[in-house]
């Protein structure tokens, strides 16, 4: 088994078979498959690399910095309500994990 | 094209419907990306699918972003190395009457809120493009054979209390003729698109559903009961070994009518 730690998460790489599984952490100390029956056949190291390229596309450490919906207010007589725009393109990509970019305390 | 081999990736596959599609693919030798909002129905999905034997990954994504359709798709390929089928069974319900009227005055005193509209626009219909778009997009550029499957639904007709669901589902109806049609123009032969409406099918949000009101929608329906998402699954799965299926939309209603008895 292989583990390695990713923004935060903790995730292992476990052998089943001939292939591989990705478990992680959840906040309330269970576990969950981010991936079940992979790579088949490749090497530990391998299975490793692969599973963390894969972890790093499918939970992507970023700020989703979105500005108010001005477009889609809810509105209750007069009064519009300007909730966030979760659609906006506005992505913002922080290529560092948090182990590249550790905590300062 | 065979299940077995090919990869699929099914939106909203965390229940219902998709969740359904999910597990026949699996069943059937499929690996499948398991896209959902919900991270819980995601972990249960993939590993219900681990026990099953199957291969599967699980992606939180909201199909109104581009960025995360793009992510979906890339992690998809990145864990099978490739795509071979794409459901967008993602949906969402906001019902409401365009306008509703003051009992006493007779004047209007509601408008269904834009909120209402973009909301079920943006995810059934919008997040169902942007799916196809770029699965079909992997396809190409992969060089993989491709089925892309959009949910429409019965409601297509037009349904009452329903403007928004009704003019996204009949939109997405019309996407296989058109995609198809612009695949032949380009010349893009590998790709096929057959989009699936189905009528009351018994997912959390109808069972859950006032019984009195559940037993008055069966009355309409030839079949007595409602359509189990498995049957929904099993037509899609049907449509990837078919290959003369293409370019067209099938209903799968169990026999639903108008009250007196035309069928919708």
């Amino acid at each position: 088994m292989h583990s390695f730690s990713y923004n935060d998460m903790q995730f292992s790489v476990e052998k089943r078979d001939d292939r591989w599984d990705i478990s992680y952490q959840l906040p309330n100390g269970s576990s969950a498959l981010a991936g079940a029956g992979l790579f088949a056949g490749l090497q530990e190291s391998e299975a490793a690399a692969r599973a963390l390229a894969l972890i790093k596309t499918i939970f992507p450490v970023g700020i989703r910095s979105v500005g108010p919906d001005v477009t889609h207010p809810n509105t209750i007589g007069d009064l519009k309500i300007v909730g966030p725009d979760v659609t906006h393109p506005n992505f913002i990509y922080w290529n560092k994990d948090s182990v590249s970019c550790p905590k300062v305390l | 094209m065979e299940i077995k081999g090919s990869v699929a990736l099914v939106t909203g596959g965390g229940n219902g419907i998709g969740e359904a599609v999910v597990k026949h693919f699996a069943r059937h030798g499929a690996r499948v990306a398991v896209v959902d909002m919900v991270q819980k129905n995601i972990d249960r999905v993939v590993k219900d699918i681990k026990d099953l034997g199957g291969e599967a990954i699980g992606i939180q994504a909201n199909v109104t972003s581009e960025a995360d359709i793009a992510r979906m798709i890339k992690g998809t390929v990145e864990a099978f190395g490739k795509l071979n089928i794409a459901v967008a069974c993602a949906g969402i319900i906001r019902d409401g009457t365009m306008l509703s009227l003051d009992k006493e005055t007779g004047k209007v005193s509601k408008k269904l809120g834009l909120d209402k509209w973009q909301a079920v626009i943006d995810t059934n219909l919008t997040g169902t493009f942007l799916t196809m778009r770029d699965a079909a997009e992997a396809m190409v550029n992969g060089g993989w054979e491709g089925l892309l499957v959009p949910i429409s639904s019965v409601n297509k007709v037009g349904q009452v209390g329903q403007i928004n669901y009704s003019s996204a589902k009949v939109a997405d109806a019309l996407m296989p003729k058109t995609i198809v049609g612009e695949f032949l123009m380009r010349g893009i032969r590998n790709i096929r698109c057959v989009a699936i409406a189905p009528g009351y099918t018994a997912t959390p949000m109808l069972t859950g559903m006032n019984q009195d009101a559940l037993k008055a929608i069966l009355e309409d329906v030839h079949l007595g009961r409602l359509v189990a998402p498995e049957e929904i699954a099993s037509i899609i799965g049907h449509c990837v070994e078919n290959e003369a299926l293409n370019a067209t939309t099938i209903e799968i209603t169990g026999g639903l009518c108008y009250p007196k008895g035309i069928a919708k």
